[in-house]
């Protein structure tokens, strides 16, 4: 279900301009969340053309404070598509989740990229102690991990010990160091990305590591259109950053992104038979013989607020069956252990969600 | 053991993995054994219940191991035990007949159900219903258990082809010794069309027989298969045309006296005491039937068919005549045309009776059709002439004539007084009908036996003979058994013996008795048949059970009189069960005649018709389809009303189902699995404002209980409401239901709105 937010926000615009608007009223907070929403979908897909999907799920992971993980070939758009977001979030100054003033008065940068090598060490990512000798101490120089997008580029040709390093960071949003926790961004999201194709000299995510992505997205490559348009729109960057200015009114505060997610999580309704088609899915995937290992509680747990999400973005205040259908498949495909031969994990997810579906729908008949 | 335990658990995958991954044609050999019991059910319901029963039959050994094949595939129904399973099934067939009876018995609920519209037109009806419903119960049951056995494999598997080989067999066995109008469904159904039902039972018992071994050859191997399938229908094939270069065998009848010449019966022929070989089973087979054109009833209770005699004394026994001159009453031997069956010749026979005013007699013609090859024609006690006609079904009939007989009206006083003997006889004919052993004994127990009668019969011979006759019946045993055999003179033996033997030595006897006394007397033979056989009809089935010789006694004038001693205590039950249908259907046969379509039409109405069941039936179903016709329709007018009367919560849901249906009625149908937004985004070319309502009615469903408002449904909704009015859901759904006006055609519409149940598709 593509929807056209071009129009959906003028839409949303019309609505909140003409009805009378109470601060705290839920419908209020939500279309605010929504409007916010479409405006950084809008910022980023002007700049990273034919990527809508991907952005959109992109975005849905950002709200939901989980993470993503992009497979995909050299020169897909990832460095863009992660950059363009990073820098869409600005504005006022986010607190720190903790107290630690020493940090707190250095700003977190909008993007960072970290390219993966066997030869990364954790401190090439978390930061590492540093000594000043102007007034003899240490003071933690902070690694690229301190920023509120971070792209991990290539994410399976680290030592598993950088990769334990990474982990740490996604799933508590702090680094320790040295026996000294730095906490990070509330807002921190990381796009990690891995070529399926090359597996020489890697070492591959095991599954409970991939649990801890939300998303992982295969990427496909852009259509014909899109393509010639991302030609022309280099070109006119390469000619001159006339549009420098412009590109810096095209933000969305951090602290609007967080107002969202609260508002989200708290006013969009999940009914109990999204949640019944939910775990009787999940059973039926691991009921299932051609499925070896099933996918955890967890991932249902950390797809409650991305349904909420892509709800709020199709503009709806409930969770309905076109979300599961648009997240159960990169939520769940990563997380399954396949028995040799079962073939496609996409077409076995489609088949084996049918009934749950099924289910859903007639649900609302009774 | 571990090894084997898996095997035996798994007997059904066994099976399927030995057709490999052939799947398909193990699924074709099921429903291939599926049909075989439920033709073997129909087989063994067809005696004991009217058609609907059999109907029932058949549904039932269809049905019930058809789900269970289903349901085997899924795996539960082998946790059962079969034992438990089975008892199930019996109780199931017990409820089953329990509701049969009471339908059949005329209780407070068949009356209840017979005044109703089903039954009004036919009394009967319930009594097929109450059938349907046992034949079903019944069949489901047992074939049910069968197939449940068969599917655990190994020996279980025999029970069920057994059961089908039985039924095939016992129903053509039912045929067998001239029987041809058995089974009775599968005889008259081919009779009635005209063609012989031995041929129909032979094309069932060649496709059972393949179909068996199809069945058989599951396990093996596919090349052996072909070849035995092949060597088979090769085998059937050369049956068929020796059936059709040689005819069909003939019984072969043991206690025949000699009467239809077959050879190979250990000289019978020779010796009619020869009796080792009679067997009472074979007693009601049919040899020859007769068809009255003139009506009579004898005086004596029976009609006597005299085919020949033994009169001449050969030394040891009496003979066939082999003098010319004597017997001239009698052919020797068919004229039997080498050309064909069906020319046209008249063997008449040189006898002429002038019947005397006291002694009364009437010519009565009679067309007898022989089912088993024959020594020498027979006629109706007195036959004066034979006359060969067409023979009317040559696969059915060994052959066909015409004769008429001068039939006795007179009762035996007329006798009293009359002279024995013919005055045209030579002395030497007349000594040899007076030729008899060389054993005084004869003549000494003649005239002990004639000694106490009053002086003016002393010389009577007919008071004499009938004293011989008397003294017969009150001191003879009748019994298929007997001690004579052996000797020398068997009616000596009888005769001052135990007096316990049957027909032929009490007739030898008689005709002794008579010669030692100077009465010509001859033993006649051919066939007696009761005359209640006959039934009112105008044909008379002959059975071997009523060949029978007896002595005959020749008074001038008069000619070859039968006096039969009927002994009065018999040791063997010689009675049959009337064949009226046999008879009847034969003798139609026989007279070949415009009679005969009518009789086959009279049979089509009365007894047999499967149009007219197949009609019973189809006028149920008629009803029964009105029924759930009447039944769709009104469920179709309710979901399409009820958001007219329904309010409150329930509004979106009767509303969007009621908009669901009328795209059904148009064919717009969700698939499987297929969410509500997906339908309505592929319907959308055709009707645009399904996405509205259908996010309405997620939206009511889906979203909070309190708030039934979708986020951004501005435009419908009035400022200040937060929920959806009636008012807003009918405004979506005209909406809905307009855009379907335009982009469907009327006649679309019409036919969706005329179809009962597109309603049933809604999902």
């Amino acid at each position: 279900m593509s929807l056209d937010y071009v129009t959906a926000d003028d839409e949303s615009q019309a609505a909140i301009g003409t009805s009378p608007l109470d601060p705290s009223d839920p419908q209020h907070e939500l279309a605010a969340a929504r409007e916010t929403l479409v405006r950084l979908l809008g910022i980023v897909k002007e700049t990273v053309i034919g990527r809508d999907e991907v952005i959109e799920l992109c975005i849905i992971a950002l709200v939901s404070d989980g993470h993503v993980l992009l497979e995909d070939f050299p020169g897909s758009g990832k460095t863009t598509l992660a950059k363009t977001l990073g820098e869409a979030i600005v504005g006022e100054a986010v607190p720190l989740s903790s107290s630690d003033k020493s940090t707190a008065e250095q700003d977190l940068a909008a993007f960072r990229r970290i390219q993966f090598t066997p030869d990364l060490l954790p401190s090439d990512v978390t930061g590492v102690p540093i000594f000043d000798p102007s007034n003899n101490s240490f003071y933690f120089r902070r690694g690229p991990l301190f920023a509120h997008v971070v792209l991990a580029d290539e994410i399976n040709r680290t030592s598993p010990k950088v990769q334990s390093a990474m982990l740490e960071a996604m799933g508590e949003k702090q680094v320790s160091v040295d026996n000294t926790t730095y906490p990070l961004g509330e807002l921190f999201f990381v796009i990690a990305t891995q070529n399926p194709l090359d597996l020489v000299g890697t070492y591959p995510l095991p599954t409970p590591q991939l649990d801890r992505f939300l998303f992982k997205l295969t990427m496909e490559h852009i259509d014909r259109d899109a393509e010639l348009a991302v030609l022309s729109s280099h070109l006119n960057r390469q000619q001159g950053n006339t549009g420098q200015e412009a590109e810096k009114t095209k933000t969305v505060t951090q602290q609007s992104l967080l107002r969202a997610r609260r508002a989200i999580a708290s006013n969009v309704v999940i009914s109990d038979a999204i949640k019944v088609a939910l775990v009787d899915i999940s059973r039926e995937l691991r009921r299932d013989s051609r499925v070896l290992q099933g996918n955890s509680t967890r991932s249902i747990v950390l797809m409650l607020p991305a349904l909420k999400a892509a709800a709020a973005l199709d503009g709806r205040s409930y969770v309905s069956a076109a979300d599961i259908e648009k997240l159960l498949p990169h939520v769940f495909a990563h997380r399954l252990e396949l028995a040799p031969g079962a073939g496609d994990v996409k077409t076995l997810l489609q088949e084996i969600m049918l009934p749950a579906m099924e289910q859903l729908a007639r649900s609302t008949l009774r | 053991m571990a090894k084997l335990f898996p095997l035996s658990a798994s007997a059904g995958s066994a099976e399927q993995a030995a057709w490999g991954d052939d799947a398909r044609s193990y699924r074709k050999i099921q429903l291939l054994r599926l049909a075989a019991v439920a033709f073997a059910a129909w087989l063994v319901s067809l005696p004991i219940t009217i058609a609907s029963g059999s109907t029932g039959a058949v549904f039932g050994a269809l049905f019930v191991p058809f789900l269970l094949d289903k349901f085997y595939q899924t795996g539960r129904l082998a946790q059962f035990r079969l034992s438990a399973a089975i008892t199930v099934a019996l109780l199931l067939a017990s409820v089953g007949l329990l509701i049969a009876t009471v339908l059949r018995n005329g209780s407070e609920l068949s009356e209840l159900l017979s005044a109703s519209a089903l039954t009004a037109d036919n009394p009967l009806a319930l009594y097929s219903v109450g059938e349907f419903i046992a034949g079903f119960a019944l069949a489901a049951a047992v074939c049910g258990s069968l197939h449940l056995l068969s599917q655990r494999g190994g020996a279980g598997r025999l029970c069920e082809l057994t059961f089908i080989a039985c039924a095939i067999v016992f129903t053509l066995t039912a045929h067998r010794n001239g029987m041809i109008d058995r089974p009775f469904m599968l005889g008259d159904f081919a009779l009635i069309r005209g063609y012989d039902p031995a041929y129909l039972l032979m094309g069932i018992g060649t496709v059972s027989l393949l179909v068996l071994t199809a069945i058989n050859l599951q396990e093996a191997n596919k090349v052996r298969a072909v070849y035995h399938l092949a060597t088979l229908a090769a085998v059937c094939l050369l049956l068929i045309v020796f059936v059709s270069r040689f005819g069909l065998p003939t019984p072969e009848l043991t206690n025949n006296l000699g009467l239809t010449g077959q050879q190979g019966n250990g000289g019978q022929e020779d010796n009619p005491f020869q009796d080792s070989t009679n067997d009472p089973k074979d007693k009601a087979a049919p040899v020859a039937v007769v068809v009255f054109h003139d009506d009579y009833e004898p005086v004596d209770g029976s009609y006597y068919f005299r085919e020949s005699a033994y009169s001449q004394f050969n030394g040891q026994r009496l003979d066939y005549a082999t003098r010319a001159d004597m017997d001239t009453d009698l052919l020797k031997g068919f004229d039997r045309p080498t050309d064909s069956r069906d020319s046209n010749t008249e063997q008449s026979l040189d006898y002429a009776i002038s019947p005397l005013p006291d002694a009364p007699r009437r010519a009565v013609r009679t067309t007898i059709g022989t089912l088993v090859p024959h020594r020498s024609p027979f006629g109706l006690d007195t036959p004066t002439a034979f006359k060969r006609i067409p023979n009317p079904n040559a696969t059915r009939f060994d052959n066909a004539y015409e004769a008429i007989s001068h039939v006795p009206l007179f009762e035996f006083d007329v006798l009293l007084g009359r002279k024995t003997g013919n005055k045209a006889w030579s002395d030497d004919v007349a000594a040899q009908y007076l030729t008899l052993p060389d054993d005084k004994r004869y003549a000494e127990l003649a005239a002990s036996i004639t000694a106490p009668l009053k002086p003016e019969f002393a010389q009577d011979d007919f008071a004499r003979a009938w004293t011989i006759k008397r003294y017969l019946d009150e001191n003879g045993i009748y019994s298929l058994k007997n001690a004579h055999a052996a000797e020398p003179d068997p009616a000596a033996s009888f005769l001052f013996g135990d007096l316990t033997g049957y027909c032929v030595h009490f007739a030898f006897s008689a005709v002794y008795l008579y010669r030692s006394l100077g009465i010509p007397a001859r033993v006649g033979v051919g066939y007696s048949v009761p005359a209640s056989n006959r039934a009112g009809g105008s044909s008379l089935l002959i059975q071997a059970i009523h060949g029978h010789a007896w002595p005959e006694v020749y008074f001038e004038d008069v000619g070859w009189v039968i006096i039969d001693p009927a002994p009065q205590q018999t040791l063997v039950d010689m009675t049959t069960d009337p064949q009226d249908n046999l008879q009847q259907l034969l003798g139609e046969m026989l007279r070949n005649d415009s009679s005969f379509e009518q009789f086959v039409n009279a049979q089509r109405e009365s007894t047999f018709d499967p149009l007219a069941s197949l009609r019973q039936i189809g006028r149920y179903l008629a009803i029964v389809a009105a029924l759930i016709v009447m039944f769709g329709y009104l469920a179709k007018i309710q979901r399409r009303f009820a958001p007219r009367f329904g309010a409150g919560t329930r509004r979106s849901l009767t509303g969007y189902r009621a908009t669901l249906d009328r795209l059904a009625d148009v064919g717009l149908r969700r698939e499987f699995g297929e969410s509500r937004e997906a339908f309505a985004a592929r319907c959308a070319s055709y009707t645009p404002g399904l996405t509205e309502l259908t996010s309405a009615h997620l939206a009511a469903t889906l979203g909070a209980k309190d708030s039934t408002t979708n986020l951004y449904q501005s435009r419908t909704k009035k400022s200040g409401d937060t929920k959806l009015s009636a008012l807003d859901w009918d405004s979506l759904e005209r909406s809905v239901r307009s855009e379907l006006q335009t982009n469907f055609p009327l006649w679309r519409r019409l036919l969706g709105a005329l179809h009962p149940f597109s309603w049933s598709t809604t999902r």
